[in-house]
């Protein structure tokens, strides 16, 4: 046993005891900078001073081991400005504090975070945008998902929304303008790809100065797909009109998920119980989109690797539709389901019941045999290991600064999945594995997704299971939701699923009426696009495609 | 090697034999489900003007005009719009709306999509089956009023 | 066996003309020419235009075209009127007449390379005795076309894409030629009619079926080598690296539409079939086979050689422009020297 190497686990455990965190000791780890004490619902929430971000959070990240700062929510009030750090620990992100930096409103400017977390970079910049508070030593504090030419900041109090805005053409960047980008090598040549370009997965803008076919630098510029869903949320009942919206924000039928995003905040945050027998039915459909997701992920991204006549792409659009036709049979939409209730789900099983089991079980049982068939297509094929392994690396250590989670962050080693680490539905009660790979790379994160697949149909198999044999007189659907919710007044919550690409998480403030103060939705597509320069730079232009596709962001929900 | 060969043998076990996953649209119509949410359907003889449906709509897509009598005058549904969340007829106490299984419709510009109440009550039944008996079993039932008269008031 | 004396030659007689009248034969060789032309380009509308999309449609479980006509085979004049009435667009600052010329060039090498190539039934417009190496000249002529459209668009894509087209051109050329070269040197003979009759000889006989001396029987070796390179020679799966479409957009051809698209893309067609008609012709014993007329055995083969290509695209990924040309110049480059060299032992012994 060597003596110098102290385990250094030993001091990131500040505050750690068997029944949760003990906030005292965290709050002494700090005592020099909190000015006061927030209670959410989901973690205490220290106030500090707006000068003092830097060090509160450097301190509890390396001291108190906060390695993951899962998102950075802004809001206004009457009479401040308000930037909120959630942070978590990968290694158990149940252990979550929230630091709250309140700043006046007539000059609201807050020390930045983005030293101690690269993700609070992106946020920070998005917090600026839409809610417009300025953070001092930000290395880039630039609007994120609106026009360089906006004006007002539309989340804030006194955003006139009748104000016309002017996006001239000139603002936008003459591509041939900047033919030498850098200086120091005028060699480079500037290219954008996108907005409109067959493989970016949708409307995404990226920045690339080229040096030959390798990437020199390059920046994704995004907000092509901005609509409003934070504001649109705020706008709706907590009772009925936000559930339709979380289907549209990563749309690749990932639906269900997204709507358990918000309908566990929601839940948690009005304190309402779910009974048992709907919890089981929301993990298998869940469990039916993650594998609808999945397919289209692996699906696309051997597009992007083959070219567009391969035959991978249809065979798992097919394989989809199988997903899809269940998911159809049960919720009664293919994509936008809007199946999930604050307390339940919409309905019970589809009749005849046996019926249904029956088709989920062929899928289920056929599932390998395709899986074999999609392995033969592409994790066996040379060529394609050829171009995926050890191309665009994202290492543990950059992964979780910039936020990764979900299969980008599995993709790398990181043992962190919301399902096990913070249970919520019926996960804890069955029998599946989280799915991790140590290559780092876009094979790794490639095979993360087709094992998970697997790991899907086993837990939708033990569903069916448990779901068959559920007396009859116990399928209670729904718990007993007042048709008109108002949660109490100054209630603040952050809860996060696993959605199909990540930490999908929801914080939401409440004000006593029956829609929400404050709804801010983390997107794990925002965060993981975030890694993308580092995976690409130095790389060729195919391999950046490649770790676009093997990202497998929407930018449905990227832009929100 | 090896792997590319399995790759090229895949391909062609599906090129030969001869199955596909397409159909030939629309003389062979894939399955809708019969919880499907398509285009509303609308009874006047039902509704009895409580404009719950307008107020749970979360992108107002339903507009209802009454007269001071709170009598419904008009009923109007921009199904152009409509998201098809289906939270109307699940707030209706009436079963006075419901998303029929119908999910062809086209119109030359948006403005033919504003459905008023006359087209909502023509819109015709996908196939002879409820929707809302297969989606809330224990709701009253639709069928009958599909392309026939309908029998009570 | 094969006519010996070219088509011109051939018809002159025919029409009771003085082949050996310079002025005859031109006349005689434009029109052959354009009806060879005709038939090929006709070839191509049917494959390229309809048959393409039938074949990808069958490896991915799909029925594809099937309204027009039977089996939708009338979506070539609907597509061929759809493309031809698009507006041409011609982009602000393309560098013409570079621009027009390029789609030309490449339909007018790949055209012309046919001229020498014996597709039986005596049809073949000229037999000279270089045959074999017109007939590689012709086909990288149209690397050419690749850099000018490139180069003139204008755009960065087109510009990366002809970069990538003369980078993969010259990486493959050489090991193409000199596979082509080893096939020369068992004939001994460069001229391409003297090249098929060569393979008409029984190799061995197989349970009383003769299997003849064709070189792909022969030397299989070289046919592998001479495939692979093909793929990349015309820009196909894993090699169609100047296009790219996930990654480049289009490549070369990004900035055309219209009739200059319907030039670009034919002449990608074309190219395929010039492969393909190479290959039959050094490999396959040209238009040889039982039964059918020799054109009949000829088609049969460059189709053959085309859906190679389309099944190749439709389960092989594209590899990077780095790793192809390292397989170009470190992998095939040696292994067709080494081919070479081998095939000149075989041939000195056998001498």
């Amino acid at each position: 046993m060597s003596l110098e190497e102290p385990e250094p686990s030993t001091q990131l455990d500040v505050g750690v005891t068997d029944d949760g965190l003990d906030y005292d000791q965290i709050e002494a780890l700090i005592d020099d900078y909190v000015i006061g004490r927030e209670s959410h619902v989901n973690a205490e929430g220290f106030v500090v001073r707006p000068d003092d971000v830097q060090a509160v959070l450097s301190t509890l990240k390396t001291e108190a081991g906060f390695d993951f700062c899962s998102c950075v929510t802004a809001q206004e009030y009457q009479d401040r400005y308000e930037s909120i750090y959630h942070l978590k620990k990968y290694d158990d992100p149940t252990q979550e504090v929230s630091v709250v930096v309140p700043s006046p409103r007539d000059d609201p400017h807050n020390q930045s975070g983005a030293d101690v977390y690269e993700t609070a970079d992106w946020h920070e910049r998005e917090a600026y945008d839409l809610v417009g508070i300025e953070y001092d030593d930000h290395p880039d504090l630039r609007r994120i998902l609106l026009p360089e030419t906006w004006q007002g900041h539309p989340l804030s109090l006194d955003y006139n929304q009748d104000k016309p805005q002017i996006v001239p053409l000139r603002e936008h960047a003459n591509p041939l303008q900047d033919d030498k980008r850098s200086p120091s090598d005028p060699d480079t040549m500037f290219v954008n790809i996108g907005p409109h370009h067959p493989a970016t997965h949708g409307v995404l803008h990226i920045k690339t100065a080229l040096d030959g076919e390798q990437i020199a630098d390059l920046e994704p510029d995004i907000g092509y797909l901005h609509r409003c869903e934070e504001q649109m949320c705020q706008q709706g009942t907590y009772r009925h009109q936000i559930m339709p919206y979380p289907d549209r924000w990563d749309y690749i039928s990932a639906g269900l998920l997204n709507e358990w995003a918000y309908a566990r905040a929601a839940e948690d945050l009005a304190d309402i119980d779910v009974p048992d027998y709907a919890q089981v039915i929301r993990t298998m459909g869940a469990e039916m989109s993650r594998i609808a997701a999945h397919m289209l992920a692996v699906s696309t991204f051997a597009l992007d690797i083959n070219g567009d006549f391969t035959a991978t792409f249809m065979y798992g659009i097919r394989d989809r539709e199988v997903v899809q036709n269940l998911l159809e049979d049960l919720t009664g939409q293919r994509l936008m389901f809007n199946y999930f209730r604050l307390g339940g789900v919409a309905w019970d099983l589809p009749e005849p019941r046996e019926e249904y089991f029956e088709k989920v079980r062929d899928f289920v049982d056929g599932l390998p045999e395709k899986l074999t068939e999609y392995h033969d297509l592409l994790t066996n094929n040379e060529i394609l290991q050829m171009r995926t392994v050890d191309t665009g690396v994202l290492p543990p250590e950059d992964a979780k600064s910039y936020g990764a989670t979900g299969p980008v962050a599995r993709g790398s080693g990181i043992d962190y999945d919301l399902r096990r680490d913070d249970p919520y539905g019926y996960y804890d009660e069955l029998d599946w594995d989280v799915v991790t790979e140590d290559g780092c790379d876009n094979f790794s994160r490639l095979l993360v997704r087709m094992r998970e697949v697997e790991e899907s149909a086993k837990i939708i198999e033990q569903c069916v299971d448990l779901l068959e044999d559920w007396p009859e007189d116990e399928r209670e659907i729904q718990a007993n939701v007042p048709r008109t919710l108002r949660p109490d007044p100054d209630r603040e919550i952050y809860r996060a699923v696993e959605g199909a690409k990540g930490e999908l998480g929801i914080y939401i403030r409440s004000d006593g009426t029956d829609k929400p103060a404050r709804f801010k939705i983390r997107s794990p597509c925002f965060s993981n696009l975030h890694t993308l320069p580092t995976m690409s730079e130095g790389e060729y232009i195919p391999d950046m495609i490649a770790s676009l596709g093997s990202l497998d962001i929407v930018l449905g929900e990227v832009d929100r | 090697m090896i792997g590319i060969l399995k790759s090229m043998a895949t391909t062609m076990k599906h090129a030969l034999d001869g199955e596909t996953f397409t159909v030939s649209y629309p003389e062979e119509v894939p399955e809708v489900s019969p919880r499907f949410r398509g285009v509303h359907k609308f009874s006047q003889e039902r509704c009895i003007w409580c404009r719950q449906c307008e107020n749970v709509c979360p992108n107002n897509t339903i507009q209802i005009v009454t007269d001071d009598q709170r009598n419904g005058e008009q009923y109007n549904l921009h199904i152009g719009q409509c998201i098809y969340c289906r939270l109307c007829e699940e707030v209706c106490p009436v079963d006075a709306i419901l998303l029929t299984q119908n999910f062809e419709f086209t119109a030359d510009t948006k403005d033919e999509f504003a459905y008023n109440k006359e087209q909502l009550k023509n819109v015709p039944w996908y196939k002879d089956i409820d929707p809302l008996q297969s989606r809330e079993p224990d709701r009253g039932a639709w069928i009958g009023e599909g392309d026939g008269e309908v029998d009570y008031q | 066996m094969q006519s010996e004396t070219p088509l011109p030659d051939t018809l002159a007689n025919l029409l009771g003309l003085d082949p050996s009248n310079p002025l005859v034969l031109f006349v005689i060789a434009v029109v052959a020419s354009g009806v060879i032309a005709s038939g090929l380009l006709a070839l191509v509308a049917v494959s390229g235009i309809w048959g393409k999309r039938k074949i990808t449609a069958a490896f991915t479980d799909r029925i594809a075209v099937n309204r027009h006509g039977p089996a939708g085979i009338l979506i070539i004049p609907a597509d061929a009127l759809r493309l031809l009435s698009k507006e041409l667009i011609v982009p602000e600052g393309v560098d013409r007449p570079a621009w027009d010329l390029g789609p030309l060039i490449m339909v007018f090498s790949a055209l012309a390379g046919f001229a020498v190539i014996p597709m039986g039934n005596g049809i073949q417009i000229a037999d000279p005795e270089t045959g074999l190496a017109y007939v590689f000249a012709m086909a990288s002529v149209a690397s050419l076309g690749l850099v000018m459209a490139g180069y003139s668009s204008n755009n960065k894509y087109s510009f990366l894409g002809g970069l990538r087209a003369v980078a993969q051109n010259l990486a493959y050329e050489i090991p193409l030629i000199l596979t082509g070269m080893s096939v020369a040197l068992f004939a001994g003979t460069l001229r391409l009619s003297e090249i098929v009759a060569a393979q008409s000889t029984a190799l061995f006989s197989l349970g009383g079926l003769a299997i003849p001396s064709w070189y792909a029987f022969v030397n299989p070796f070289a046919f592998v080598l001479f495939m692979v390179a093909n793929l990349a020679e015309v820009g196909r799966n894993p090699f169609d690296i100047p296009e790219a479409p996930t990654e480049i957009v289009a490549g070369w051809q990004t900035e055309y539409s219209s009739v200059y698209f319907v030039l670009a893309y034919l002449s990608e067609f074309i190219h395929i079939f010039l492969g393909g008609a190479i290959i039959a012709t050094i490999f396959l014993g040209g238009p040889a086979g039982p039964v059918l007329p020799g054109i009949v055995w000829f088609l049969i083969k460059i189709v053959g050689i085309y859906l190679f290509t389309q099944w190749a695209r439709s389960a092989i990924p594209r590899v990077r422009i780095d790793q192809l040309i390292e397989i170009g110049w470190k992998g095939l480059l040696v292994l067709a020297f080494a081919n070479l060299l081998l095939t000149a032992g075989i041939v000195g012994v056998i001498a």
